[in-house]
């Protein structure tokens, strides 16, 4: 079966690249444009991995973060955070929050967080 | 008879005049004491002087201003006695560590929040010793909000720069149909170009962080040696690439371990050895020395490359300088790199200094302190 990822991303062209690619690889993509709809989502579709962004509008991926490892049914879901701000201090925030992984989308290329994807799925 | 009376009107006269004369002094030393009054009293800094008896003699008000007080509060009082309290604690625990201030930065909370320069000037003759205080609050507001809008900015320009990068990526990677050899050269090219923009927004992100001041993390003791290891594997593939010659040369016993920020000393090293490589011809030599003493370690890194030429050698270190001969080579670089690098090795409190001949070659070197763990 196909394994389900949800990108939370308010930026509409990098959000369609990524659901691009994962189509292209054969996962079945879910879309949430800000951190209300992403919560919502991961605890009713419960996904298989999700791809979470920080700056988001209405509540910030962080707080995203702390609703979802504070459900226990969701909560063992992997959130792999992708974002922009790279400061050592939100990489040990997000990570401390219980984020798998802190990628910067700036540095790493469509294939590359695949490859971390399935890594994880493993 | 007569001769005394003509002394005595002589005298007289002489006494008259004596008396002008004392009137006169007395007025003009009046005058430069109310001249002195006003300058002190309207002086922008705050001035504080104490006597020979280290108490508070004066203290002008902009002085009372910046510091929260009234002169009537702290007249008389001995410096000891006020240096047990803010701000007075603050201003002594700089003159603790350096007898002659000059425009040395105190932060004071107590009893506002304010950024102060302390200078301070002892009068040998009189045995005083005055404070003058300068306040740079508002520099400091003006400066944080510009490190703040630098990296709002840096972080926002990242966003359209994923976009790029992820958008070339997957048409390199066929996801958008298959493409002809003439367009993946193109796009492959611009690929390139926006990765340097990648690069140049990363180096103008460490510098808000140098100027915020928040640069070094967590320190944590480290063996330089393996330092130096890990950041030569990660540039393996350029030194094939360029068949350079690399040598690391170091004692064999086992360094003392040194208190540092892992990941920016190895930004440090990174920095150093890629310009090397980027500097220097194919099959150059490279040549890394690395060396302890009793109070510090020393790093080296000797190249056969190009070389900095003389009249450009002072601004090296400065940001967005390039060399005007790399330049002309078409040789890529942000001009970023050594400001961070000297930066972080003196953040480090180590120097960092270099050699170099026009087309002969450059040795950089850094020390780095070894502290008492």
């Amino acid at each position: 079966m196909a394994k389900k990822i949800l990108i939370i991303e308010d930026d509409k062209f990098l959000r369609e690249l990524i659901s691009r690619k994962l189509s292209g690889e054969g996962f079945d993509v879910a879309e949430a444009v800000d951190g209300e709809e992403g919560v919502k989502k991961i605890k009713e579709d419960n996904p298989d991995l999700v791809l979470l962004d920080l700056i988001l509008p209405g509540i910030d991926g962080f707080e995203v973060l702390s609703k979802i490892k504070e459900d226990p049914k969701a909560s063992p879901i992997p959130i792999i955070i992708l974002s922009n701000l790279g400061q050592r201090e939100e990489v040990e925030k997000g990570l401390k929050l219980g984020a798998i992984d802190y990628l910067i989308k700036a540095h790493f290329t469509p294939g590359e967080i695949i490859e971390k994807i399935k890594n994880i799925l493993k | 008879m007569e001769d005394y009376l003509k002394e005595l009107t002589e005298t007289r006269k002489a006494l008259l005049n004596m008396l002008e004369d004392f009137e006169e002094a007395r007025k003009i030393a009046e005058e430069e004491k109310e001249k002195t009054r006003a300058i002190v009293v309207s002086l922008t800094d705050g001035l504080i002087v104490l006597d020979k008896g280290e108490r508070v003699s004066l203290i002008n008000p902009q002085g009372e201003s910046l510091l929260g007080i009234k002169i009537k509060d702290i007249e008389g009082k001995s410096w000891k006695e006020l240096t047990e309290k803010s701000p007075f604690k603050e201003i002594n625990q700089l003159i603790l560590k350096n007898k002659n201030l000059f425009r040395e930065e105190v932060s004071l909370e107590e009893p506002k929040e304010e950024v102060l320069e302390a200078t301070t000037v002892f009068l040998a003759s009189r045995k005083e010793r005055i404070i003058i205080l300068h306040d740079i609050s508002r520099e400091k507001l003006i400066d944080r909000m510009k490190t703040e809008f630098l990296s709002l900015v840096a972080h926002q320009l990242r966003s359209p720069v994923s976009a790029t990068k992820w958008t070339l990526r997957m048409l390199l990677d066929g996801d958008f149909g298959k493409i002809t050899k003439k367009q993946r050269e193109f796009i492959g090219k611009t690929y390139q170009v926006n990765e340097r923009m990648i690069n140049l927004i990363n180096d103008l992100l460490n510098v808000t962080r140098i100027e915020e001041g928040r640069y070094l993390y967590k320190p944590t003791p480290e063996q330089l040696e393996d330092l130096v290891e890990s950041v030569i594997k990660s540039l393996e593939e350029e030194i094939k690439k360029k068949k350079i010659k690399l040598e690391f040369k170091k004692p064999k016993e086992k360094f003392p371990p040194v208190k540092v920020d892992s990941e920016k000393i190895k930004l440090v090293i990174d920095n150093l050895l890629t310009n090397a490589i980027k500097y220097t011809p194919s099959e150059g030599e490279v040549t890394i020395n690395l060396n302890f003493g009793k109070k510090e370690i020393e790093f080296s890194i000797k190249d056969t490359g190009i070389g900095i030429p003389k009249d450009q050698q002072e601004k090296v270190f400065s940001k967005f300088f390039r060399g005007a001969n790399v330049m002309r080579m078409g040789i890529g670089g942000t001009g970023l790199g050594l400001f961070i690098t000297k930066n972080i090795v003196e953040a480090h409190k180590g120097r960092i200094w270099f050699e170099s001949k026009k087309e002969k070659g450059t040795t950089f070197h850094f020390t780095l302190p070894i502290e008492k763990l």
